[in-house]
């Protein structure tokens, strides 16, 4: 498979602090390739230098082909982008706010298809800011979606849901993948970048320090002789929260 | 330019449901209009006078019916105590005591008089000056009348204020100002900072959206919701307060949006400078609340103490009104107010550059 996104030696420092120290590495076409690692660890910033929002010190950003640092504008046109910490303009209902989108980017949408896609089609005439958390993630992720972008950047997609809203998020994220659209997300949940990443890039420090598919990992390390001391469990809390409340999502 | 319209027209749509902004661009401006319109500041009004006729006798009675013909007195009669208390609490400007003496006859040479006994509110100095010269007045004609001689030269006066300007009138072009700056201000820092600190802009950043089109869109909304403004007030102004803008609808609206232009670049700079929208209304109040009275808004800029007002005379909001004022009340024409006008292109430049200088899409 060809990359889709390739960093090379990439660098950014913020006065004394250099948050990321040359990384490099590849986002294959049609994966779902996970950034980890704790806060500060620069994932945020290598996210933001790739979506064409910052600046890079030193070394090269390519996506789908585009220099993001000599081209930012062009390469944002192919891609999608959930911000960490984003929020949409007040007093638009979910469907003008996807309209919005689609105007920022020069396309035409049909906004009620992509509402739906994300299960938010009985919200449409709804002010956005009245939606619940994770129905405000979902209209994000229509919001990404609505120029068809080759890559979608999701940044921290899952932080303050509920269990119910972080599998439903989880679904919709397989099946953007399964139509075809190359998924960048960076967690520090590591269950979600278990079931969901293909391939995942582990950063501390501003450096990578591993790369390969989860299981590669884990096996990796059972090889270097890590046991741990768990009692061999069927179930845990999460799946008894899960029985006793259901799949369904709890939203008003 | 398709682009930068259809998303004015968003921006107006989600800008008329926002209820408090609504409302402060137009129940507020409307508010102030109304309340100030209808106190009538700048009128002269009636002197009030309280007479405490200690005599009541047929001569006491005569004078006291001569001075109810006239139309700048408004009179009640009460006794001397009352109503020094009530001129103490200045609900009256003068007292008049007719003393139990009192007569009309001519009198001979080293006969004493009955004496007339005034008291002023001090704090009323030109209602009771012109009060105690309409007595005067009286007095004088009852003595020609009673030593049956003329008096020897007559007084013609006559008035020579051109336009009769009432305090509305002089008012209106002041609120059209001030509204206008506080909409241009308030406006767009509030919501373009919380835009800012909740992640809005940023996220309209990592669209291919021109920076420029989002504040074309912007501004326009701004300028279209001003040219709502001030239609409307100038439609109270005409039909409710019978105001006449000697020199037209037309160059009122252009001269106000022009200011507004001119605010608005304050607005984004503040937006860009800020850090919280907690910040705002302080900054912002530092800048208008000096130019909301030194300005000419509800009262002449000269009010303000003449050491500053070299200073004063050259507030953005000074020239807006000055030139609003003159067009409305004077009928001036745009190069009439030429002046005024370069004025406020000198501080647009300004607040352009300050704008510019602190509104950085990069630092979103």
């Amino acid at each position: 498979m060809t990359p889709i996104v390739t960093v090379r030696d990439l660098r950014k420092r913020y006065g004394d602090i250099e948050a990321v120290r040359g990384i490099s590495f590849e986002v294959l076409q049609g994966e779902v390739f996970g950034l980890l690692g704790p806060n500060g660890a620069g994932k945020t910033t290598t996210v933001e230098i790739l979506e064409g929002l910052r600046k890079l010190d030193g070394g090269e950003a390519i996506v789908d082909g585009i220099d993001v640092t000599r081209e930012p504008q062009k390469a944002k046109e192919r891609v999608g982008v959930q911000l960490q910490q984003s929020a949409f303009p007040e007093n638009f209902t979910a469907k003008e706010t996807v309209e919005l989108f689609a105007l920022c980017y020069g396309v035409e949408v049909d906004a009620m298809a992509l509402l739906k896609q994300v299960d938010l089609a009985d919200r449409a005439g709804q002010k956005q800011e009245k939606l619940s958390g994770g129905q405000r993630q979902r209209l994000s992720i229509a919001t990404a979606l609505v120029n068809r972008p080759r890559v979608l950047f999701l940044d921290e997609p899952t932080t303050g849901l509920d269990p119910q809203a972080r599998r439903n998020l989880w679904e919709l994220v397989r099946e953007i993948r399964g139509a075809g659209t190359t998924v960048f997300l960076t967690t520090h949940y590591m269950d979600e970048a278990e079931v969901l990443c293909d391939r995942v890039a582990v950063m501390d420090h501003g450096q990578i320090i591993a790369m390969d598919p989860p299981r590669t990992l884990i096996t990796a390390l059972l090889g270097r002789g890590f046991t741990k001391p768990v009692i061999q469990q069927q179930a845990n809390l999460e799946d008894v929260f899960l029985d006793l409340t259901g799949h369904e999502l709890r939203e008003d | 330019m398709r682009q930068a319209l259809l998303l004015t027209l968003m921006y107006f749509r989600a800008y008329l449901r926002d209820r408090t902004a609504m409302f402060f661009s137009l129940i507020v401006p409307l508010m102030l209009l109304l309340i100030f319109g209808s106190l009538n500041l700048g009128a002269f009004g009636k002197v009030s006078l309280a007479i405490d006729d200690q005599a009541n006798n047929a001569a006491s009675q005569q004078f006291v019916a001569a001075l109810e013909k006239i139309d700048t007195l408004t009179i009640t009669r009460d006794t001397a105590d009352a109503a020094l208390a009530k001129l103490k609490r200045t609900e009256l400007d003068m007292l008049l005591v007719v003393p139990k003496d009192f007569t009309i006859a001519p009198a001979r040479p080293g006969q004493t008089v009955p004496t007339l006994t005034i008291y002023g509110n001090a704090s009323r100095p030109q209602q009771t000056s012109v009060g105690e010269s309409i007595i005067n007045e009286v007095v004088t004609r009852l003595s020609y009348a009673v030593n049956q001689t003329a008096p020897i030269v007559n007084l013609k006066v006559e008035d020579v204020q051109g336009v009769r300007l009432r305090y509305v009138d002089f008012l209106v072009p002041g609120i059209l100002g001030v509204n206008v700056m506080q909409l241009a201000i308030f406006s767009v820092a509030f919501a373009l900072v919380v835009d800012k600190k909740r992640g809005v802009l940023r996220r309209l950043m990592a669209t291919p959206l021109k920076p420029s089109v989002f504040l074309a869109s912007q501004v326009i909304t701004r300028l279209i919701m001003a040219t709502v403004q001030v239609l409307i007030m100038l439609a109270v102004a005409v039909f409710l307060f019978d105001v006449h803008p000697l020199g037209g609808i037309l160059p009122l609206l252009l001269v106000s949006l022009f200011g507004a232009v001119l605010f608005l670049t304050i607005g984004f700079a503040l937006a860009g400078w800020a850090e919280t929208e907690n910040q705002v209304p302080a900054i912002a109040q530092l800048i208008t609340l000096p130019q909301f009275f030194f300005s000419g808004v509800f009262f002449s800029k000269d009010a303000a103490p003449e050491v500053i007002r070299p200073v004063t005379n050259l507030l953005p909001l000074t020239f807006l009104n000055d030139a609003l004022r003159e067009i409305s009340v004077q009928g001036a024409s745009l190069w009439d107010v030429r002046a005024q006008l370069l004025g406020l292109l000198v501080w647009t430049v300004i607040g352009f550059a300050l704008a510019v200088r602190f509104f950085r899409f990069d630092r979103f």
